[in-house]
């Protein structure tokens, strides 16, 4: 009976988890990243979230979100777990080697955090025997390594698996720098974390949504539609807004570096 | 303030645990039916089939809980529609069957075998004389070293977050997210949560193994 019970209990749940729908877009998000993806009382929130549900509704389709964590999220597109990443996924060419980025809706550069009552500034921060610290994988993690770490600047480099535990790390005195975009640096200080930039490196680094290499499902035109479509209504101003207030939107497309294979004219649904 | 906080998202943190333990009585039920029926081979069945047994529960045994969860997720799922759930229940299931197996082939064969050869002796079929004689109380030998099992699969179940499961661990990472601080208040949460099931669900099987003790044949010195 006992068993019996378990048993009931186990196909409930795996039921319950079951929810491949054919007609819906499966978007795969990394949901602690805010303020991009994050979930607060249970809810998926953030821009690219409140972003991709207006790209959805203006074009149609029925979206629903797979929270992978961020190492996870590009295999899964690869692997087809999920239909497309939506995050502040940076437009780099590695990454436009194994998937098809959609035109890009924001540019960061990257800021250097110190805690609040550091000496540190600009130079010293990223130089002679300083540990800086970065999300493992990331962009910022790749520059440190290149610019700093090879170039013999005496840098030693930390990976992490966000940037919360990065600062926490920082504030305890195991780090003596982050590296972060600019979206990141301004949720952190804005939720009261004691730290403070000392210098920002400029990037233009654009962020992009991206979908599996070869578009076999053929969303980026669509994709791309709806991004134009919420920018020119001003919708998308609109959330931005609602995550970072004042700050100042870019003209969609930003940035479009020529080794991305999607910025090729015709880009799908937004040039010929 | 962040005690406001965790107040407010218990009900996420409790939904998590629900997923973790849903997703323990799974992966449990799997190693249970599927050890004892590897058990049962190794120490009674074919040599080509205990060969093949003992094949499963070394490689098993012998990889770490994320690679297989990672391995499942990204290689099983291309043959087989899984959902991540049912790939952390596959994974971890599977990998609970090869400990599990050997728990039970342990305690099958601390029955000393001359009851089985007495069994057969008064007529009975080996079959009957395993389930009637040495299986009864070869599993409540079990309970003990199966007491291990479950901490050890509960304590598990917090990796299944790399493919995708929320369960509690990833629901305390909401909260640290969404917050941008607090990792020690909110995984101190978690880690207490995973703390009190571990310890009802041990005091739980202690109470059981004592119940359905047969008297005189304790195993336990109390």
């Amino acid at each position: 009976m006992r068993k019996f019970a378990t048993t009931v209990v186990c196909a409930a749940a795996m039921l319950g988890t079951t929810s491949a729908n054919a007609e819906t877009l499966t978007a795969g998000v990394e949901a602690a990243f805010p303020p991009w993806a994050y979930v607060e009382g249970g809810e998926y929130k953030g821009i690219a979230i409140d972003a991709m549900r207006a790209i959805a509704e203006e074009q149609g389709m029925d979206v629903e979100f797979k929270d992978l964590p961020w190492p996870s999220l590009i295999p899964a597109l690869a692997k087809g777990k999920i239909d497309i990443l939506v995050t502040g996924l940076n437009v780099t060419p590695d990454r436009a080697k194994v998937l098809d980025f959609s035109i890009p809706w924001w540019e960061n550069d990257d800021e250097v955090l110190v805690t609040e009552d550091s000496n540190l500034n600009v130079v010293t921060a990223l130089c002679c025997g300083q540990t800086v610290g970065a999300q493992g994988g990331s962009t910022q993690f790749t520059w440190i390594e290149e610019n700093l770490v090879n170039a013999d600047t005496g840098v030693e480099m930390r990976g992490y698996e966000d940037y919360v535990t990065a600062v926490e790390d920082m504030k305890t005195g195991r780090l003596d720098s982050v590296v972060t975009s600019t979206d990141t640096a301004q949720t952190l200080i804005s939720k009261g974390q004691p730290i403070k930039i000392v210098g920002t490196i400029q990037q233009n680094q654009p962020q992009a949504l991206a979908v599996q290499e070869g578009d076999p499902h053929e969303l980026l035109a669509k994709i791309n539609k709806g991004i134009m479509a919420i920018y020119n209504s001003g919708q998308w101003g609109e959330i931005m807004h609602r995550y970072q207030p004042g700050v100042q939107i870019r003209q969609i497309p930003t940035t479009m570096p020529d080794y991305v294979d999607s910025y090729e004219k015709p880009i799908p649904g937004y040039s010929n | 303030m962040i005690w406001e906080i965790i107040w407010d998202q218990m009900p996420h943190l409790l939904h998590g645990l629900s997923v973790a333990l849903q997703l323990l009585a799974c992966l449990l039920l799997v190693g249970i039916a599927l050890g004892l029926t590897i058990a049962l081979i190794e120490v009674y069945g074919h040599w080509s089939l205990r060969f093949l047994c003992t094949v499963f529960e070394r490689v098993f045994r012998g990889i770490p809980a994320v690679v297989l969860l990672l391995l499942f997720y990204y290689g099983v799922t291309d043959f087989i529609e899984m959902t991540s759930f049912m790939a952390a229940v596959t994974a971890l299931g599977l990998r609970s069957t090869a400990y599990q197996s050997q728990i039970f082939r342990g305690a099958i064969q601390s029955v000393p075998p001359g009851q089985l050869a007495a069994a057969q002796s008064m007529g009975m079929s080996k079959a009957k004389a395993v389930r009637e004689i040495v299986l009864p109380q070869a599993l409540r030998h079990a309970i003990g070293p199966w007491t291990n099992e479950y901490s050890s699969e509960l304590k598990a179940t917090s990796l299944a977050y790399v493919i995708g499961v929320v369960e509690l661990t990833r629901q305390g990472k909401y909260i640290i997210s969404s917050t941008q601080g607090n990792v020690l208040i909110v995984f101190g949460v978690v880690a207490l949560m995973y703390f009190v099931v571990n310890r009802a669900g041990n005091w739980g099987l202690y109470r059981f193994e004592r119940a359905v003790t047969v008297p005189g044949f304790e195993r336990r010195a109390s």
